[in-house]
C-alpha cells in the first residue's frame, strides 16, 4: 500500500514527465500536402468555370428558350390538313385526282 | 524580406509566399498541435487546417500583433476546437461521472488515442496520466500549462497569444499546477 509520501513522489515524477519529451519532426510530405490543398484543389473548379461560367450558363439557357419558343410558334402556324395532303400527294395516296387505268362509263 | 512585405505577398496568395511560410512555420505549428493533441496523425491534420485558415483569413489580419503570434492563436483555437468536438463525442464519460464515479480523472473519456513519438518509453505511462489530467483543467489553464510546459513557450509569448498580461499568465499557471496536483492525488489514491 502506498503512503502519502509515495503518492507525492509519484505525482512529482508525473509532473516532470514532460521535461524529457523529445521534439517530433513533422512528416516530410507535410509541406507538399498543404501546398496541394491550398493551390491545386482551388485551381480545379476554376478550369471548370472557365468554359462554363455562370455567364455562359445563362446565355445557353436563353438560347435554348428562344429556340424552343421559335419552334413552338412555327408548329402552331403550320396547318395540319395541309401537311397531311402534301404527304399523301407525295406518296400517291391521295383520292382527289384518281388516276386509275380502269375507267367506268 | 520585411514582415509587412511578406504579409502583403501572403495576401496576394502567391505560391512562393506560402512555400516560404510553410518552410518557416510547419514545424512550429505542428509542435504546438502535438502538445495539445498527443497523436501524430491528428496533430498533422490540425496543422494543415491552420495553414488553410491562414490562407483564407490573411486579409483579416490587421497587423496588431506579430504574424507568428497570430498563427499561434489560430493554432491554439483549432486545437481547442478539436478537443471540444472530440470530448462531446465521448459523452459516456460524462454520464459515468454523474452516475457517481469517484475518480475524477477518467482515462476512458479521453478524447484521443495517445500516439506521441517524442515520449520515451519509461515515461509513457506517466505522460499519458498527465495528458488526461490536463484535459480535465479549465480551458484557460489548459492553454497556459500546455504552451509553457509541453510546448516550451515563455510567459511573454503566451501572454501575447492569449491577449492577457504576464501576471495573469503566471496566475493561471499557478492554478493549473495546483489543480493538477489535486487531480493526480485523487487518481493515485484511487489506483493504489
Amino acid at each position: 500500500m502506498k503512503t502519502n509520501k509515495d503518492i507525492q513522489s509519484t505525482i512529482d515524477k508525473t509532473l516532470q514527465a514532460f521535461d524529457t519529451i523529445e521534439t517530433v519532426e513533422v512528416s516530410p510530405f507535410f509541406k507538399d500536402k498543404v501546398m496541394q490543398r491550398l493551390f491545386l484543389e482551388k485551381e480545379e473548379p476554376e478550369t471548370v468555370r472557365f468554359w462554363f461560367a455562370p455567364k455562359m450558363q445563362l446565355a445557353t439557357l436563353i438560347c435554348v428558350l428562344i429556340l424552343n419558343s421559335l419552334v413552338l410558334a412555327k408548329l402552331q402556324k403550320t396547318d395540319y390538313k395541309e401537311d397531311v395532303s402534301q404527304f399523301a400527294e407525295s406518296f400517291e395516296l391521295s383520292t382527289d385526282n384518281d388516276t386509275s387505268t380502269l375507267s367506268f362509263p | 524580406m520585411k514582415e509587412d512585405d511578406f504579409i502583403e505577398s501572403l495576401r496576394k496568395g502567391t505560391n512562393k509566399a506560402y512555400s516560404q511560410l510553410l518552410d518557416e512555420y510547419q514545424q512550429k505549428v505542428f509542435s504546438t498541435c502535438i502538445s495539445f493533441i498527443p497523436n501524430k496523425e491528428d496533430a498533422e491534420d490540425i496543422a494543415q487546417e491552420v495553414f488553410v485558415e491562414v490562407y483564407n483569413s490573411i486579409h483579416t489580419f490587421k497587423g496588431n500583433s506579430k504574424l507568428s503570434t497570430w498563427i499561434y492563436r489560430i493554432t491554439t483555437n483549432k486545437c481547442l476546437e478539436f478537443i471540444r468536438k472530440r470530448n462531446t463525442k465521448k459523452r459516456f464519460a460524462f454520464l459515468q461521472s454523474i452516475m457517481g464515479t469517484e475518480i475524477p480523472l477518467d482515462k476512458t473519456g479521453y478524447f484521443t488515442e495517445m500516439n506521441h513519438p517524442g515520449i520515451i518509453l519509461e515515461n509513457k505511462e506517466k505522460s499519458e496520466t498527465l495528458f488526461y489530467a490536463i484535459n480535465q483543467l479549465p480551458e484557460a489553464q489548459k492553454i497556459v500549462f500546455t504552451l509553457h510546459k509541453v510546448n516550451g513557450k515563455s510567459y511573454q509569448e503566451i501572454s501575447e497569444i492569449i491577449k492577457k498580461s504576464v501576471s495573469s499568465v503566471e496566475s493561471l499557471m499557478f492554478r493549473a499546477k495546483k489543480n493538477l496536483q489535486k487531480l493526480l492525488e485523487n487518481y493515485y489514491k484511487n489506483n493504489r
